[in-house]
Formats: structure tokens, sequence, C-alpha cells
């Protein structure tokens, strides 16, 4: 274990790691052939904002798929992450760096304040004040129209410039050229967001989620390790709120509403918790359903609601493991739930 | 008290709730030494255990390990200290493989490396990537005690090893125990099975209803065996 509390590599002590494997560089190819793809067979903005929730889910993911904290309170940091790109960008500031440096800063502080609040609370009591802290935002918010713009939203906001040397500047007015920076960033958080999963502090975040105080035996700091990862979560979901912000040159009063946090627990449930590829299409199942329901109905909500109730039931795993193994209720028995 | 003593207990009250569980526990534990604390289910064992671990927190009385107090100290900064425990329950991470569960506690400089958990338990060698839950309770058992062993500890809680075990396999445990000795290491024992804690201790502490009743050497519990049986409710 180094000195910040992560046990050392298991490599490091005996015991190598195995090489890629086929079945890795499959899940690769397959998710960017899956990004690739994505914007011919849809409209690009819809294409484009599910790769942004995309990244917004896959950080929601690292809360409860790994670190098995419910929190029903990121829409709060997606929301502030696009308040303060926004700022920035509608105030004239383009510079893409300090642009997303600036939305990280924020929801990071953020994120650790409320993580402060709430980490060493279990269950129901975590969620509660993950969620009500997530309404004290929404009415700052809602509040501070000088800055939010209010009920109103913040309108305005610019699409930055991406300086790149030999090349010059790019302007991501071209929605095919967002998209394109949109889907990079995505992959970027995937392979990141994997990473920390499988690194030693991901480890432990699994560890302690299901023997918290046997993890603390081993040496661990258990609350402080969550509190990062609260705090990587609410940084990466900044960066799909300040993303959110450019797409469409506003940043809305409801992408800082509690429906944006259970929007996002729905499509990391409605995908799958074991992997990043799950949340990432539970978000995509998500946004194109929203869409085409949306079109055939008037209360669509309605049909949303119902299709994830029955994957809630037929398919607890998620969607995922309909590609990986057959469901419980066609194989007639059911999977160990998970603890 | 013992001389050079690793850890020191002196006069330790711990309660659940408004419960009390330990009256006044005094005891130490010598380097290199390895003490059975043993008694009848409810004296206080693992409470004790807990107690030094920090996971149950001791109202009165104070615990020293080395030259620190650490009755104060959170579980992780005891466990960083150098104590690990064993609990009774196991708790394998279900979640995780053996190797992950070994290795879990892992820190740079530790002598014990998956490596020496391994020739020390060769059953686990295939297992390796098994999930914990994967394992039979002997399996386990010797997984959760190489995960108490590569954080590099100075002193072992071992919380009833033996309980639930083939006798093969607690023979099997009980030779390792034994090979542990020529290291660099105390151990708590605690154990229902008394003659697989003399087999293994240097001295023997005796708990009834959460106070310490009696305390011996091993040499005299293996000789007259009767003076901790009647605590036991043998006789």
């Amino acid at each position: 274990m180094n000195a910040d509390g992560e046990p050392a590599g298991v490599s490091d002590a005996g015991v190598s790691k195995s090489g890629p494997h086929l079945v890795s560089i499959a899940k690769v190819a397959c998710v960017i052939a899956a990004v690739a793809v994505l914007p011919l067979m849809m409209p690009i903005n819809i294409a484009t904002e599910i790769m942004i929730f995309g990244i917004f889910a896959m950080a929601t993911n690292l809360l409860i798929g790994t670190a098995g904290l419910y929190s029903f309170g990121q829409a709060a940091f997606f929301g502030a992450g696009g308040y303060a790109a926004g700022f920035l960008l509608a105030h004239g500031w383009t510079s893409l760096p300090l642009v997303f440096g600036f939305a990280v800063v924020v929801t990071g502080l953020l994120a650790a304040a409320v993580g402060l609040v709430s980490i060493k609370r279990v269950g129901i009591y975590f969620m509660m004040l993950t969620f009500a802290c997530n309404q004290l935002i929404y009415y700052a918010a809602y509040s501070w129209r000088s800055v939010t713009g209010g009920e109103d939203g913040l309108a305005g906001v610019r699409r930055p410039v991406l300086e790149l040397p030999f090349v010059g500047a790019i302007p991501f007015d071209d929605n095919r050229v967002f998209y394109a920076f949109t889907a990079v960033l995505f992959l970027v958080a995937m392979a990141f967001l994997v990473r920390v999963v499988e690194s030693p502090f991901g480890l432990v975040l699994a560890a302690a989620r299901q023997n918290t105080r046997r993890a603390a035996s081993l040496g661990y700091p258990v609350a402080k390790l969550q509190l990062v990862a609260f705090i990587i979560a609410g940084a990466v979901s900044g960066i799909a709120g300040a993303l959110f912000g450019m797409l469409y040159r506003i940043v809305p009063i409801d992408s800082v509403h509690w429906f944006g946090s259970a929007y996002v627990v729905f499509m990391v449930v409605i995908g799958g918790t074991r992997s990043m590829i799950g949340p990432a299409l539970g978000a995509f199942v998500f946004i194109w359903l929203q869409g085409l329901l949306s079109l055939t109905w008037s209360r669509w909500p309605l049909l949303l609601g119902l299709f994830v109730v029955a994957t809630m039931i037929f398919q607890p795993d998620g969607l995922l493991a309909l590609l990986t193994k057959r469901p419980a209720w066609l194989s007639g028995r059911r999977e160990r739930s998970r603890s | 008290m013992v001389d050079n003593a690793l850890l020191e207990i002196d006069g330790i009250d711990a309660f659940y709730g408004r419960s009390q569980a330990l009256f006044g526990v005094t005891f130490s534990v010598g380097r290199n030494e390895v003490v059975a604390v043993v008694g009848r289910n409810g004296a206080g064992k693992t409470t004790t255990l807990r107690s030094i671990m920090g996971l149950t927190r001791v109202r009165t009385g104070t615990i020293s390990f080395g030259s620190s107090r650490i009755d104060r100290l959170k579980a992780h900064q005891i466990a960083r200290a150098g104590i690990s425990y064993v609990p009774e329950t196991r708790d394998p991470f279900s979640l995780l493989t053996v190797e992950e569960n070994i290795m879990l506690g892992y820190r740079s400089g530790s002598p014990y490396d998956l490596k020496r958990v391994v020739e020390w338990f060769p059953d686990l060698a295939g297992l390796m990537h098994r999930r914990g839950s994967e394992l039979s309770g002997g399996q386990q058992q010797m997984m959760v005690i190489g995960r108490g062993l590569t954080p590099g500890p100075r002193l072992l809680l071992l919380d009833e090893p033996s309980q639930g075990l083939a006798p093969v396999i607690v023979k099997k445990v009980g030779e390792t125990l034994s090979a542990l000795r020529k290291e660099d290491l105390s151990v708590i024992l605690v154990e229902q099975n008394l003659e697989f804690a003399l087999s293994l201790a240097d001295r023997v502490v005796v708990l009834e209803n959460g106070s310490v009743v009696d305390q011996l050497s091993a040499a005299e519990g293996r000789q007259s065996p009767e003076r901790i049986e009647r605590y036991l409710g043998i006789h």
C-alpha cells in the first residue's frame, strides 16, 4: 500500500497480470465502431446527446456499480458543470482547456462539499442527503439569475475553439465536428473510468461496497476513498454538463433538476452496472426511446416508465447482460442477486 | 503483564449499546508470542479482538501497541500501525477473486506476498481467479488468513480459525500457524477448540462473562487442562 492509502498493485507482489486478451480488444473495437456508426443512424444532435449522457451515466456508475453509493443528486454536478462552462463561454472566454478546467474545478469542489456532508451516511440516508443537496443546488441556480439565468436558463453559450499545433483553430460550430469532439471525450472518459475501476483504488471501493468495516480493517480509510470517487464522478459529470450546454447553446434550469439525477440512475440500471459499457448502452436506449416515444404519444413518459419497470423485473442485470448470457426469465432460474 | 510487551490491554470496558460486554479486561502480548484467548460463547473473546481493532469502541481503559496508545484510533489507522484481524465470519469479498482478496491489504515492504501465502497454503494455488465466495469453508479460511498476513502485521488477531472446518483442514491450518511462529509475528488466537489452542499458544488467557479469570502458560494448560476446562463448561 502506498502513502495515499491505495494498495500496491497485485502485480507488484509476485503475480504478473495477464496481457491484453481478445475479449478486451473486441470490446474496444465494438465501442469505437458503435461511436463511429451512431451519427449515421440518427440526427447528429441526438447522437451527440447520447455521447454526453453516456459520459454522465458512466460517471454515475463509478458510484453505483463500483462503490455501491446510490446517489440521487448527480444532476447537481451535471448542471453545475454546464453553468460553469456556459458562464465563461457566454462571456467570451472560448479557450477549451480553460472552459473544461473551470467546469471540472467547480464541480469537483461542489462534489467535495456534498460528499463531505453525505458520504459517511449509508443506504437511504445517503440517497436522501444527495437528493436534498441536489434540490438545494437547484434552488440556488433558480435564484441566482445573474449567473444562471434562473428559470430562463443560461443562454448565449458559444462553442469553444480548439487550437491545435500545425492544424490551427478548429471551430465546433459544425455539428459533425462537435460530435467528433464529444465522441473523443466519451472514449477518453470511458478509458479513464475503466482504469479507475480496475485500479487498486477501484478494488478497494468494490471491497468496501461489500464490507466497509472489513476494508477498513485492512488499513483503508474507506470514507476518504469513497469521497475521492464521489469527486471524480462529480467532475466527470460536470464535463458532460459542459458539453450539454455547448450542444444546445443554452444551460436550461432542468439540467440541474433532480429528474436528471433519477434519469441517469435509470440509464445505469437499464444498461447494467457491471461494466462501463452498460451505462453507455443505457444512455443510448434511454435517449433513443425518449425521442422515439415522444413522437408517438403525448404521454410518452408513461411508456418510458413501463419500459424501465419491465427492464428491472425481467432483466435486472441490465440490457448488456442480454448480449452475454440468457436472461433469468428465459433460462428458468434466477441469478443470485448481487450483494 | 509480560516484559517487552508488544500489546498491552489495561482495564478495558466495552459496551454494545447499554449492555456491557467487557469488564476491566487486562492482559498483554509479548513480541513473537502466541496468546490464546479462550472462554465460553459470550465470554467476550471476539469483543476483545474487535476492541483491539477499533471496531468496538472502548469506553474506559487503555490499549497500547508498541509505544503508542491505539484505543482512540480508527480501524484503518490501527491496521496501518501493524495489527491485522482475521474475523470469525471470514468475510471474503465475494465479488473479488481469491488473488484480489489476498492482495487487497498488501503493503510495499511486507514480507508476505502472494508467493509466500501460496507456499503456506498450496491448496490456493489453482484457485486464484475464482471468486472469494466460490471457495469451501477451509479454502476461505486459508484465503482470509493470507489476507491478514499480506499487510505485513506485527500482531495477528485470529478469531476462531478452526471453527466449522473438517479435522483435516484444521490440521493444515494448525501446521501453517505453527510455521508462522518462526516469523517475527505475535498472535492472539481466539479459540473454542482447547486442544488446538494449547498446541499453538505460549500462554492462555481465560475469559468469563467479559472478565479475565485466569492467565497461565500453555505448558501449565497442557499439564492441567481442567484448570481451563471448568471455565469452558467441559467438566
